[in-house]
Order: structure tokens, then C-alpha cells, then sequence
């Protein structure tokens, strides 16, 4: 009895001590897993256990003044490749270069490197994704990444600018703007099953990132097309090396085209050499030449040193000037200020400005902006070159009335007639209106900003006066002139500076035209100018035509019709043929009802409006189509100045 | 009426244990009881703490799944402002009107600015 409990005694000692073994192994086990190794184990278990999940920055898009977007970013996939994981390089190289569309060489080399990681081609199509899955190759991968797409291609590229491959601004209002519309990175580590699923315990607020700002600029994207449709036809025509045109609303300063052939598609911006990238509108400076005499003018008139009757003799187009002869293209005896301006005599302007002296003329041609930046929001502005008069020669002062020896950019110019034609304000051009983040809120709001009065009011209204005379019968930009609009303008034809040995290039020329239309109530300034143009260089011949093809385009598209519709004959036009005419006496009054109200009925919108505003009425308009109702009824009284209601009907 | 208790109490053995006994046997049930229930609600918290870590999961799947279609609704809907944008561009448009429909540049007197 007492041996047998000995016995058990012993087995239960031998028991504990097992179980205080194989605790005491279990102990140490513990220990080495969560002590030791624990962080190395924790580490690996999140590795397999948690991803992050990123969101790409959504960059703003960048809409015209209408809301037509004219930069927009997608997602699109690159693909890479983790050589090391390659298992054959050369086979690899082979089946991604066809599936790419790349060169075979090219792809080898790059994939034969030390680099852990190696880009194999940024952006790719979904084609392109398609047949990369499908080669279903170890350490081939593919990484989202945000593109731009220029929806217009070409339109305003310079204006716009581009984006390089990590989504960055580079250009243009992408470049300038890039901090309000690129948007932020948001990362989140979530957990994931065993089959790679997602699974988002922590929620979605992190992922959350706001996109970037939305751009709205002044520019309109139809206008526009007109311009650089227009631009290109004429830069070919005359075989021009190159073309620009700015057109501007003179009393706000918003820029409502910039083109500048030749152009470039911001979608493939790489394909282009870079000169093509740059706004020349507003990083390049040239001579101006005629288009700069009314700088001269205006500082006259506003000083009060010369009034509009005074005569100037122009020496029949030969003037000896400090050292040097001043030559005009046609010979003029005695011409007033306004007939000099409409000639474009160099003689005439030089003795004007020389009334002026050199201070004088000096703080006018800053007073207009020439020498400073415009301030325009855009990237690498050019402030010109305006000389100090101290280092004025004699001549000099003569040189810098015809625009010559002196620099500007093109939208420098344009502000300063703008200013003539606002009626003597300075403003500062822009070309972004808003910045609105993606909840509404307005980041950034440009209005119309009065830099500094130039000239008085009555000054404007001489200049302008001045330079319609231009663009009147006999006037060198009588070819900028329409049918209906009043037309204030100056040509330029300026010779083009050797860079290399100094003075002028006997046969390249810079033709230009800028002016400002209706000029009694400006409503658009326009510049255009041609670089070096073959068939003709003279701005009157190669630049004022291109003026008046855009501006009549742009007047139309803003809906301002010529002013002297109400005495104008009635233009003919042939009845279509879907017309149903219930009264073949429409609108044209019989004998006995003479004098009663018209009848409009079975028009089409165009003729009844014609027809109406001839009668000199004021038309309001219901529908669209044919005139199947009028208030007032055909034959009840009226007068000049009655509201007419019309309602119209698809035919 | 006591004394007829005693009594009764004093038939089954000595009434102070008797008494005890039942006191005991029914804190025991008491006891029991309590632990019973105390292991049902942590039982039932240990169920609705398992529950709703699945709920957590599950939603954790929806999300994920939603916050995927919401991106990708988002790219395609960018597609498609990409899409009209380049089929409504200017070029394009005067491009068709003139070779589809025949149209072209309307004289000066034709163009009537409507009030």
C-alpha cells in the first residue's frame, strides 16, 4: 500500500515535470517568436497581410470661358518590368517590343541592367494593355498612372502648355497654374484575404483627396479656331516663316484668342522641336515698326504739344536726320497728324516726336507698358527693350518713332491700343478667369484690372479718329476695312534686326496690323503679325486682310451685327424651298393696307428679323423655324421703335 | 404556529442544520444561476463582438468593391467628357458641316444677329 502510493507519487512528479518541460519549451518558444523574432514575424505578416492602397492625384481640368473642356486627365496603365524576376530577358525584350510597338534592340538593352525596376513604356493604349496581360510574363507589371488629353489637339497648345509624364505642369497655364490644379496623392493601408481582396475596415477617409482645381479661361474655344484657322491660311498664302495673333477685349483685358503658327498638339508634345512650345505672344519681342507711331501720336496729342490741324512737311519722302536719312515709302509734301498716320510717314512722325523731346516720349512709351511685363498670367513674360533716353542718340529718338530700336511682345502692343480703345486705361491682360476647386469654392477670380491711365479720354477719341482714318479709302489698311463695322487700325512693316552684324536685313520684314472694331464701341482688339512673310511684306497687303477675316468672324460669333443695318438695302435672299407661305404679300404691305402693320407670317427666322429691324423694330423671338404667329396682327398700326413678337415653327 | 413548525423542523433532523442546508443548496442554485447567466452574456458579447467583426469585414468588402466602382464609374464618365469634347470641337464640327451636310460660310447679308 504504501509502496504503490510511493509509486504514483513518483508519477505524478515525473508528469509535472514533462508538462513543466513542455510548458517551459513552449516558454521559450514564445519567447523567441514574439521577443526576438517578433518584430522581423510582425513585419512579415503585414507584409502578407497588409497593401497600400493608393489614389492618384486627380489633375483639374482646364475648360474656355464657354465650359468646353480643352484639358481633361484620364487614368492610363505604364508598363514595367522587375528585370531580376525576368526569367528570360531576351525573350521577354522580343514579346514586349511587338506587343508594344517598340524596338526590339532598345528594349534588350534596357532590360539587361542591375536596376530593380526599369520603366518599359509610360501611357499605354488599352490595345497595348490587352496584348501585355496576355503575354502573361513573371516580373512584367503595369502601374496606373494619370494622363492629359488635349480634346482640341492643337488649339491654343501654347496657351494651354503640356504636362511631362509624372503629371507635373511644364508650359503654358498647366505650368503657371500647376499648384492649384495637379491635386494630392492619398495613400491607405488596408487589410487583405487570401484571395488579394480589399478589405477597407479603416474606411475611405484617407482615400478621400480632394482632385485638383478646375482652370475656366477667357479664352473661347470657337473664336480661337477661327483665329488659328485664319492664321494658318494666310502665314501659307504669303509663305510666312511664322504668325501671331492676340485678340483681346479692350475695358476688361481678357484675352479671348493667342495663336501662333506654327503650332504644335500638346498630345505629343515630344514630337515637336521645343521652339514650337513657346507662347511667342508673350516670350518674344520684335520691332515693331509702323504699328508703334501711334505711341508717338498719342504722347503728342495727350501733352497737347501738337493739335489736329497742324501741318508737318515729310521733305517728299528724303529727310537728313542726325547722320542718317529718313525715307518714306511714297513721297508727301504738308500732312497733319491724322493724314500722317494714315500714310505712315516716317518723316512726318519723326518731326512730331521731336516737338515731344525725348523725356517726354520716353515716359509715354512706358506709361503705354513697353519695357515691363503686362503682368499677363502666363509663363515667361518678356518685358521688351525700351533704352534709357539718357542713351538715346538723336536719331535714336527718330528710330524709336517708327518702331525701330526698340522691342516689344505682341501682347504688349495689343494692351496699348486697347488702351486707345477703352478710352485711355492701362489694364492688365489675363487669360484664367477662375480657379474653382472641386467643391465650388473660387480659389482665384481675375477681373478687369485698370493698371494706370495712360492718355485722357479726348486723346483716345482723337487716336481713334486717327486710326480710322487708316483704315479709310486711301489709307495704307484700307484692306482691314468691313462692310458695316468702323475699323480703327494701324499697319506695321518692320525690317527685321541682323543679329549677327548688326543694322536691318535688306528683304525680311515683320508685316503686321493691330486695331480695335466698331471703333465708336470697341468690342474686340486684335493683333496679327507675320514673320518674314515671301509673296508681299507689307502689313496693308499681308496682315490687314487676315485682320479683317478674323474680326469679322469674331464679330459674328459675339453676335454684333454691322450698325448700319437699319439704312442698309435689304440683302436678297431666295425663299427656301420648305417655306409655307400662306400669304405670298408677306411683309411687303399691299396698296390698301399701306400703312397697316406688316405681315411676317411664313418667313424664316432670318428674313422676318431682317426684315423687322429694317423696319427699325424691336424684335423678340418664340421657337425657332418659320413665323406662324405675330404680335401685333398684320395690319394694325404701328410705328418705328413698336416691339414685334414673333413665334416660330420647325416647317 | 411556531410551534407546530418546530415540530414538523424537529421530524427530519435538528432544525438549525435542516435550515442551513436549504440555505445552502440555495445559494448554490443561486450561484449556479448567476454563473450561468454571466457565462451567457459573456458568451453572447463574445457572439456580437464576433458578429459584428464580420459585419466590419463584410462592409470592409463592400466599401472596397464600391470604392472601386466609384473610380472607375469616375474614369469612364472623364472618358466620356473626353469623348465629347473631341467629337464637339470646332474643327470637327465645321469639318462634317461642310462635307456632310453641304454647308459653308454664310454671306454677310445672311448672318442676321437675332435681338
Amino acid at each position: 500500500m504504501k509502496g504503490s502510493s510511493k509509486a504514483i507519487r513518483s508519477r505524478l512528479v515525473l508528469a509535472g515535470a514533462v508538462f513543466l518541460m513542455m510548458f517551459l519549451a513552449v516558454g521559450l518558444r514564445a519567447f523567441q517568436l514574439q521577443i526576438i523574432q517578433g518584430e522581423k514575424l510582425k513585419r512579415l505578416g503585414e507584409r502578407q497581410r497588409l497593401q497600400e492602397w493608393t489614389v492618384l492625384p486627380k489633375r483639374g481640368s482646364i475648360l474656355d470661358r464657354n465650359g468646353e473642356p480643352l484639358a481633361i486627365s484620364l487614368e492610363a496603365q505604364s508598363v514595367y518590368v522587375r528585370p531580376r524576376r525576368l526569367k528570360d530577358p531576351e525573350r521577354a525584350a522580343a514579346q514586349l517590343a511587338k506587343a508594344l510597338g517598340m524596338r526590339q534592340k532598345q528594349l534588350r538593352r534596357r532590360l539587361k541592367t542591375e536596376k530593380p525596376f526599369v520603366w518599359v513604356k509610360r501611357q499605354v493604349t488599352p490595345r497595348e494593355v490587352q496584348r501585355v496581360r496576355a503575354l502573361r510574363l513573371a516580373g512584367v507589371g503595369m502601374y496606373y498612372e494619370p494622363k492629359r488629353y488635349y480634346p482640341h489637339g492643337r488649339l491654343a497648345g501654347q496657351m494651354i502648355g503640356f504636362v511631362g509624364s509624372d503629371s507635373q505642369g511644364l508650359e503654358g497655364v498647366e505650368g503657371y497654374y500647376d499648384k492649384f490644379i495637379r491635386g494630392e496623392f492619398g495613400s491607405l493601408v488596408v487589410e487583405q484575404d487570401a484571395l488579394g481582396r480589399k478589405v477597407m475596415v479603416q474606411g475611405v477617409e484617407r482615400l478621400e483627396v480632394p482632385p485638383g482645381a478646375d482652370i475656366h479661361l477667357t479664352l473661347d474655344a470657337s473664336i480661337q479656331s477661327l483665329v488659328e484657322k485664319q492664321l494658318e491660311a494666310t502665314v501659307t498664302r504669303f509663305r510666312a516663316k511664322a504668325g501671331t495673333a492676340v485678340l483681346v477685349k479692350p475695358f476688361t483685358g481678357e484675352v479671348l484668342a493667342m495663336a501662333n503658327f506654327p503650332f504644335f498638339n500638346p498630345n505629343s508634345f515630344t514630337r515637336f522641336p521645343s521652339h514650337r512650345w513657346r507662347n511667342r505672344s508673350v516670350t518674344d519681342s520684335f520691332e515693331p515698326g509702323s504699328t508703334f507711331k501711334i505711341i508717338g501720336a498719342a504722347a503728342a496729342l495727350d501733352e497737347g504739344i501738337v493739335g489736329k490741324e497742324d501741318l508737318f512737311y515729310c521733305e517728299l519722302g528724303r529727310y537728313s536726320y542726325g547722320g542718317r536719312v529718313i525715307r518714306d515709302e511714297k513721297k508727301h509734301g504738308w500732312l497733319t497728324l491724322d493724314k500722317i498716320m494714315k500714310y505712315s510717314s516716317n518723316i512726318g512722325l519723326t518731326k512730331v516726336v521731336e516737338k515731344l523731346t525725348k523725356d517726354r516720349y520716353f515716359k509715354y512709351i512706358q506709361k503705354f507698358g513697353f519695357g515691363q511685363p503686362t503682368g499677363i498670367d502666363l509663363p515667361g513674360e518678356a518685358k521688351g527693350l525700351v533704352r534709357s533716353p539718357s542713351r538715346w542718340t538723336r536719331v535714336d529718338l527718330a528710330a524709336h518713332a517708327f518702331g525701330q530700336g526698340i522691342a516689344v511682345t505682341p501682347v504688349q502692343l495689343v494692351m496699348a491700343y486697347a488702351a486707345i480703345a477703352n478710352g485711355g486705361f492701362l489694364m492688365r491682360p489675363y487669360v484664367v478667369r477662375r480657379v474653382v476647386d472641386s467643391e465650388g469654392k473660387v480659389l482665384v477670380e481675375h477681373e478687369s484690372h485698370v493698371v494706370r491711365r495712360v492718355i485722357s479720354e479726348k486723346t483716345a477719341r482723337e487716336l481713334t479718329s486717327i486710326l480710322t482714318g487708316v483704315v479709310s479709302d486711301g489709307g495704307t489698311g484700307v484692306r482691314a476695312g468691313m462692310e458695316g463695322f468702323q475699323v480703327a487700325g494701324k499697319t506695321g512693316t518692320a525690317q527685321k534686326a541682323d543679329l549677327i552684324n548688326g543694322g536691318y536685313l535688306p528683304e525680311k520684314r515683320i508685316a503686321s496690323f493691330v486695331g480695335f472694331v466698331p471703333a465708336e464701341d470697341p468690342r474686340m482688339v486684335l493683333l496679327v503679325l507675320l514673320d518674314e512673310p515671301e509673296v508681299s511684306v507689307y502689313g496693308g497687303v499681308v496682315a490687314a486682310p487676315l485682320f479683317r477675316a478674323i474680326a469679322r468672324g469674331t464679330l459674328r460669333h459675339l453676335g454684333i451685327g454691322p450698325q448700319w443695318r437699319a439704312t442698309m438695302p435689304l440683302p436678297v435672299v431666295s425663299r427656301p424651298k420648305m417655306v409655307r407661305v400662306e400669304d405670298e404679300t408677306a411683309a411687303v404691305p399691299r396698296r390698301k393696307r399701306a400703312f397697316g402693320f406688316p405681315n411676317f407670317q411664313g418667313l424664316s427666322m432670318r428674313e422676318a428679323v431682317t426684315r423687322a429691324s429694317a423696319l427699325m423694330l424691336k424684335v423678340t423671338v418664340r421657337g425657332h423655324g418659320y413665323v406662324v404667329g405675330q404680335s401685333p396682327a398684320p395690319g394694325s398700326g404701328w410705328r418705328h421703335g413698336s416691339t414685334l413678337t414673333l413665334t416660330l415653327k420647325d416647317g | 404556529m411556531t410551534v407546530a413548525l418546530s415540530r414538523r423542523r424537529g421530524a427530519v433532523g435538528s432544525p438549525r442544520r435542516q435550515e442551513k442546508g436549504r440555505a445552502g443548496e440555495r445559494d448554490w442554485i443561486g450561484n449556479f444561476l448567476a454563473t450561468i447567466f454571466l457565462v451567457a452574456c459573456l458568451v453572447s458579447l463574445a457572439l456580437v463582438h464576433v458578429w459584428l467583426r464580420l459585419q466590419v469585414i463584410h462592409l470592409g468588402y463592400v466599401l472596397s468593391t464600391t470604392s472601386k466602382l466609384q473610380g472607375q464609374l469616375e474614369q469612364v464618365n472623364r472618358e466620356l467628357k473626353l469623348e465629347l469634347a473631341t467629337l464637339t470641337s470646332p474643327d470637327r464640327l465645321e469639318e462634317l458641316a461642310r462635307s456632310r451636310l453641304g454647308l459653308r460660310e454664310p454671306e454677310q447679308g445672311q448672318v442676321v444677329i437675332l435681338p
